[in-house]
């Protein structure tokens, strides 16, 4: 299937070394619009929104950034602590604005599981569900969010 | 029927000639803007050849507005107003601009194309602003994702920058990374060593200028920046100063106090540095240096997560209850915050709140 | 071949719609027809290179190709001329209308090898159009690939939010579209027939 002008230019900012070191799509030979997909049906397998993925990961980082980014316990058995450091990164999929370079990690004391994510991270979750490709530095699994954070 | 073969290429072969032909006058024609002037501060013109952008065309010129993602308008550092001659706002720049801004004549300087005479304003500052090359000297292993690169300017060059101000490095291409990008460091070295600077370099994950700078660069390296930018530099008062600094925030502290050494200075000054653990400070031997050296300095080490096997004796949880001890008069006092967003919210609402510090003494380089 | 140029015009969009019954201009058609910002701007673009490459290549042919003798070659003089011209709307569009050039000028290089565009520049001369039906036709002909893709494009962000089988994605429920919404054309072929 031809790419259109945009999802190319995307697919080029989803490279190694465009915005982060090794980019968005990991080892995963699929394009984005197909990584996509196929986590938008494990999604509506789970029965949840990538909304409420956002929105649970986003109360995560806020309740860190409550805590002036300093290590945090929230609902008791979650563990929360956000590292930030200077700069921004842009959306590849070209929205406007930039996300700071804050890395929140959450690590669910009783599975002893952790999660790392920025808030770029939230916002292509929210906006373009997007979980980024496999083995890709920060992929998020749905599956494993589902279970271990809700 | 040779001849009718011969004539028969020779008329396509003039028909593609021709457009041939048309295509490049059109080019000639079209995308020909002659030399234009560029009129900066109502002060001083430049001749520039027309066609470019205004980031790249000042640059030409040795004229850098800052910019961290090397044209491709989408951090928006290289704002500039433009009164006449820039054309309509891009469907590009939208995203990037505010309605004040767009009403107040701003633009992205990598998208305007200067095609005609233009009218720009753009901050004094910089003009101080210059490309270097250097060398690297030197490179010290600070804690195990800290670095230290001192980059030696290439004779003939020396820069001239105030305490607390930052430059930018350009990256080349390495490994997976097909094009180089430009990130912002704070110079940890002092002002009066003008041949070159320091940058303390925190490895962060995924980031595609410090893993450069922790795993490609080795000592005798080329490597250009620009600079000096940034507003944050220390203050010529009598004040009282409090330094507040977290990971690799104390390089514009450090150059701050080596500047200070250099002037001489009975300013009463403490430096509270919050790190995770005794594995994430550095600098402890320069700070002891600095205490003896100066009437009236004392370096502060906070950990916020010591474990069991740093036998950390010292002070340990967030850094704002201890600032009591270096408060002696609100009214009288400066503060210096590097660090996160969140530590320095943190900072600025307790110092503020719970000491009375003047909002307008309060200056600080956030990372975020 | 006596038909009145407000006729073909017309007929061009609806009876005869290039894309939905000639199934010409296809590859854009279905790459292009995610967004309908973007399908509206490919449409827009190639319906104006459709006006005018047809006309162009109406006195190409009539002008230079039969006096020399050279009409076997149509075809490639055809796609140079279109191909120089989009070029040269390139340049010229940069130059003047710079915010044009950033929501069309992404689109114009995909235009050189849109079927569609040769196409209409073939049929003109096979139906033996003069000068003012080949610019009807042309105009009729843009219009109408515009006017699908735009069907297309609004189906498919309805569909964006239901379940498609996987297999059908993208490309294959698209064409399955395209033949649906070809039948609900063949609708209007009672209204006026050419060819």
């Amino acid at each position: 299937m031809k790419q259109t002008p945009k999802d190319k230019k995307i697919m080029a900012r989803m490279q190694p070394g465009v915005i982060t070191y090794s980019g968005f799509l990991g080892n995963d030979t699929r394009d984005f619009n197909q990584v996509i997909s196929d986590d938008e049906m494990v999604l509506e397998e789970l029965g949840k929104s990538a909304e409420d993925i956002a929105a649970r990961l986003e109360y995560f980082q806020q309740k860190s950034f409550d805590a002036f980014e300093a290590s945090t316990v929230v609902d008791d058995i979650y563990d929360v602590n956000t590292e930030v450091v200077r700069g921004y990164l842009p959306c590849p999929f070209m929205h406007q604005g930039v996300y700071r370079k804050s890395y929140t990690t959450v690590t669910n004391t009783k599975s002893g599981k952790s999660f790392t994510y920025s808030a770029l991270n939230i916002h292509l979750i929210r906006v373009h569900h997007f979980f980024e490709g496999k083995k890709s530095h920060f992929r998020l699994e749905p599956r494993e969010l589902v279970a271990e954070l809700f | 029927m040779l001849s009718r073969i011969f004539q028969d290429i020779g008329l396509m072969s003039a028909i593609g000639v021709i457009l041939a032909l048309i295509m490049v006058l059109a080019q000639r024609w079209l995308s020909n803007y002659g030399e234009v002037t560029i009129n900066i501060n109502k002060k001083r013109d430049l001749v520039v050849t027309g066609g470019n952008t205004l980031l790249a065309s000042l640059a030409d010129k040795q004229i850098f507005i800052p910019s961290a993602c090397g044209g491709r308008g989408t951090c928006g550092a290289c704002k500039c107003q433009v009164f006449e001659g820039g054309g309509p706002i891009l469907p590009t720049e939208k995203p990037q601009l505010t309605k004040e801004e767009m009403a107040d004549n701003v633009r992205l300087s990598c998208q305007v194309k200067v095609k005609t005479d233009i009218n720009i304003n753009i901050p004094e500052e910089i003009f101080n602003i210059r490309k270097f090359n250097s060398v690297i000297e030197e490179i010290i292993d600070y804690t195990y994702d800290i670095k230290g690169v001192t980059f030696k300017l290439t004779e003939g060059q020396s820069i001239d920058f105030k305490a607390g101000q930052y430059v930018q490095l350009e990256t080349k291409p390495y490994a997976k990374v097909k094009q180089k990008a430009i990130r912002a460091y704070s110079i940890s070295s002092k002002p009066e060593l003008n041949n070159r600077i320091q940058l303390i370099v925190r490895l962060v994950p995924e980031g595609i200028c410090t893993t450069w700078v922790h795993t490609q660069l080795k000592v005798g390296d080329k490597v250009d920046f620009t600079g000096p930018y940034g507003d944050f530099y220390l203050r010529d008062t009598e004040a009282d100063i409090l330094f507040v600094a977290g990971g690799s925030g104390s390089a514009p502290i450090k150059s701050m106090l080596e500047h200070l050494r250099e002037v001489g200075t009975s300013r009463k000054m403490t430096y509270f540095f919050g790190a995770r653990s005794a594995k994430d400070l550095y600098l402890g031997d320069e700070m002891r240096t600095f205490e003896e050296y100066f009437d009236d300095f004392t370096y502060v080490p906070v950990l916020s997560h010591a474990t069991e096997e740093d036998h950390w004796e010292g002070k340990t949880g967030f850094l704002m209850p201890y600032f009591k001890e270096a408060i002696r008069d609100p009214k009288n006092t400066e503060a210096y915050l590097c660090g996160s967003p969140g530590m320095i919210a943190a900072v600025t609402k307790s110092l503020i709140n719970d000491y009375g510090i003047d909002e307008g003494k309060i200056y600080y380089d956030s990372f975020g | 071949m006596e038909i009145s140029a407000f006729v073909l015009f017309w007929a061009a969009i609806f009876t005869g719609n290039i894309l939905l019954t000639y199934f010409l201009g296809m590859c854009s058609y279905l790459s292009i027809s995610k967004e309908i910002e973007s399908a509206f701007g490919l449409g827009i673009a190639v319906a104006f290179v459709l006006i005018v490459t047809s006309a162009l290549n109406w006195l190409v042919y009539y002008y230079i190709l039969i006096p020399f003798g050279i009409v076997y070659l149509q075809y490639i003089v055809f796609i140079i001329v279109i191909a120089a011209f989009v070029q040269f709307l390139e340049l010229v569009i940069e130059r003047y209308t710079p915010s044009l050039y950033y929501s069309l000028g992404i689109f114009l290089p995909l235009i050189t090898v849109n079927c569609a565009i040769l196409g209409v520049g073939l049929f003109m001369i096979i139906r033996k159009y003069s000068f003012i039906q080949t610019l009807a036709f042309s105009a009729g002909s843009g219009i109408g690939w515009l006017l699908a893709i735009l069907m297309l494009a609004a189906i498919r962000r309805k569909l964006k939010e239901k379940m498609v089988p996987a297999g059908l994605r993208g490309a294959a429920i698209s064409l399955i579209i395209t033949g649906i919404m070809a039948l609900g054309f063949i609708g209007f072929s009672g209204i006026v027939q050419i060819q």
